[in-house]
């Protein structure tokens, strides 16, 4: 610093001084900003698409692993029996089986109490009643000891099978293994994506900032000739990334907000499908607020990258 | 004090500039010719560390600028003022704006900001268009806010290259004229040109170069 320098900046101060040119260089890539609002627009419905979309999913997913966690792993098995099985032979088991080891408690449907019920419950009694017969079996509700593996259950499910009078087995596990599958590869798929759409935001917001550097070299390589440190021609560029970071993430925290209104109804009926009391959940505080950190910290990432390797080649070609 | 002392610089197998001796003295005024492609703009990029020699050093006030590196540039070139050829204007800001360039840099506060570009604007006779467009002005005068833009954080050295370059005779006197009130304050100024008419109405030390060694003007 020069002699005259250092005596104005001691009146005003370094901090002061920093300061204002914070202040100026934030001023003056906000104007720049609201310049060109079709830019500005555009470049903030990419990266807000770029950061909601995955968010939503990550979201709906967040909620579906919800269910699954809140699905009980079926302690029980249905034995149904031969339709000509008698109660005695239906009670003669129950009895046999509950000797098993592997199995806690075995309770008895009567296929007549479950012909009753079945009538109470649907409009069905005129169909029912021209049958020649009760068409429901004797079924024997079997819970096992613990909550077995899917090993174990279908091991006792096979035991089962072997008996005499026994028709069917039915462990309902299946299906649950399906939706834990479906979903972990939802979350891979969508980690997937949201690193993809990151990256392609990164991209364009490079872009962008590239053509804002391109369209002011000029101002750096002045600012570089009289003697601007490269963090001061480097700091509204670094200003205008992190203002097109933080729009874009608010942005994508008000689409997330509109995305999650619309997806409300479909998991809602989902949740019902699987018995599930739960309702989907809307985005707490924390969404928006990493959203928006993101944003900026694209923005800054952006034109970290944009503006290193260019910065360098403009200065390298300039001359007085 | 400004001293090349036997300063080189190569670029593949052609010497730009070769063993160079230079002197300007503080205070002094000095013009430098040569023909395009002589070395003069190999010599004002070392000067200000736009590049490096490859042999022999620079001295600035005693101190070689082989030692300033990193952050210390920066400081280093604020106690030069620049005037370039295109007076390389920023078209986006206004004629205060662009003067207040460099003391934005050197983080003056805005009273004192405002107080010297006014000072420099009126050396330099522009202060009734301080919130003029660039755009708007003459050659002349886009050229007289360069120089006031070089001045205004008061440089200990003013080094202006082909300052004439796109302007006519009368607007050239103009210019000169700057530079040697500037110099009578004290300023040592280097005007890098290879207009002749200059040179011939010039009274101040000249410096000859060729193929990138001083054939006029070596300090003795």
């Amino acid at each position: 610093m020069t002699q005259s320098e250092k005596r104005d900046t001691e009146r005003w101060g370094p901090w002061a001084a920093w300061r204002a040119q914070h202040r100026a260089a934030a001023n003056n890539s906000w104007q720049k900003l609201v310049m060109q609002p079709a830019v500005t627009g555009v470049t903030w419905l990419v990266i807000a698409i770029s950061l909601a979309l995955p968010s939503t999913l990550l979201l709906t997913l967040d909620n579906l692993s919800a269910v699954a966690r809140g699905v009980d792993r079926p302690s029980q098995l249905s034995v149904l029996l031969t339709g000509d099985s008698e109660l005695a032979v239906a009670e003669q088991l129950q009895r046999t089986l509950k000797n098993w080891s592997e199995i806690d408690d075995v309770v008895l449907l009567d296929r007549e109490l479950a012909l009753s019920q079945f009538l109470q419950q649907t409009d069905l009694a005129a169909v029912v009643g021209s049958l020649a017969r009760n068409p429901l079996p004797h079924t024997l509700i079997v819970m096992p000891v613990h909550a077995a593996s899917e090993t174990a259950m279908t091991a006792l499910s096979q035991r089962l099978q072997e008996q005499p009078r026994v028709d069917r087995v039915i462990v309902d596990t299946r299906w649950v293994a399906r939706l834990e599958t479906a979903l972990q590869a939802g979350w891979r798929w969508v980690l997937g994506l949201g690193v993809v759409m990151l990256m392609g935001a990164v991209l364009v917001l490079g872009n962008t900032l590239r053509l804002a550097i391109e369209a002011r070299k000029d101002e750096i390589l002045v600012v570089h000739l009289i003697g601007g440190s490269p963090a001061f021609a480097r700091r509204p560029f670094l200003y205008l990334g992190l203002f097109y970071g933080v729009g874009g993430g608010l942005m994508a925290a008000l689409l997330l907000g509109v995305m999650t209104w619309w997806m409300t109804g479909p998991v809602n009926t989902l949740f019902v499908l699987y018995d599930s009391p739960q309702k989907m959940g809307v985005p707490g505080v924390l969404y928006p607020i990493s959203l928006i950190a993101l944003g900026g910290s694209l923005g800054l990432l952006s034109t970290w990258l944009a503006a290193g390797r260019y910065f360098r080649q403009l200065v390298s070609r300039s001359s007085p | 004090m400004i001293e090349f002392d036997r300063v080189s610089r190569r670029f593949g197998q052609q010497d730009a500039l070769r063993n160079l001796n230079l002197r300007i003295d503080n205070g002094e005024m000095a013009l430098l010719t040569g023909h395009s492609g002589a070395g003069k703009s190999t010599l004002l990029r070392l000067l200000l560390l736009l590049d490096r020699p490859t042999g022999g050093q620079i001295l600035v006030e005693g101190q070689s600028t082989e030692q300033i590196k990193g952050a210390a540039v920066g400081r280093y070139r604020r106690r030069f003022g620049v005037v370039f050829q295109e007076h390389r204007l920023l078209f986006d800001r206004n004629v205060r704006d662009n003067v207040a360039l460099p003391l934005e840099i050197a983080g003056f506060s805005p009273q004192e900001a405002n107080r010297r570009v006014r000072a420099a604007l009126d050396k330099v006779g522009l202060l009734a268009k301080e919130r003029a467009d660039p755009n708007a002005l003459s050659g002349g005068e886009q050229q007289r806010v360069a120089i006031a833009r070089a001045v205004v954080a008061r440089p200990e050295f003013l080094i202006a290259d082909e300052p004439t370059g796109n302007l006519d005779p009368t607007l050239s006197a103009e210019i000169m004229t700057l530079f040697e009130a500037f110099n009578q304050v004290g300023v040592t100024v280097l005007v890098a040109t290879h207009d002749v008419s200059l040179i011939e109405r010039s009274r101040h030390p000249l410096m000859t170069l060729a193929a990138g060694q001083l054939t006029q003007g070596e300090p003795a």
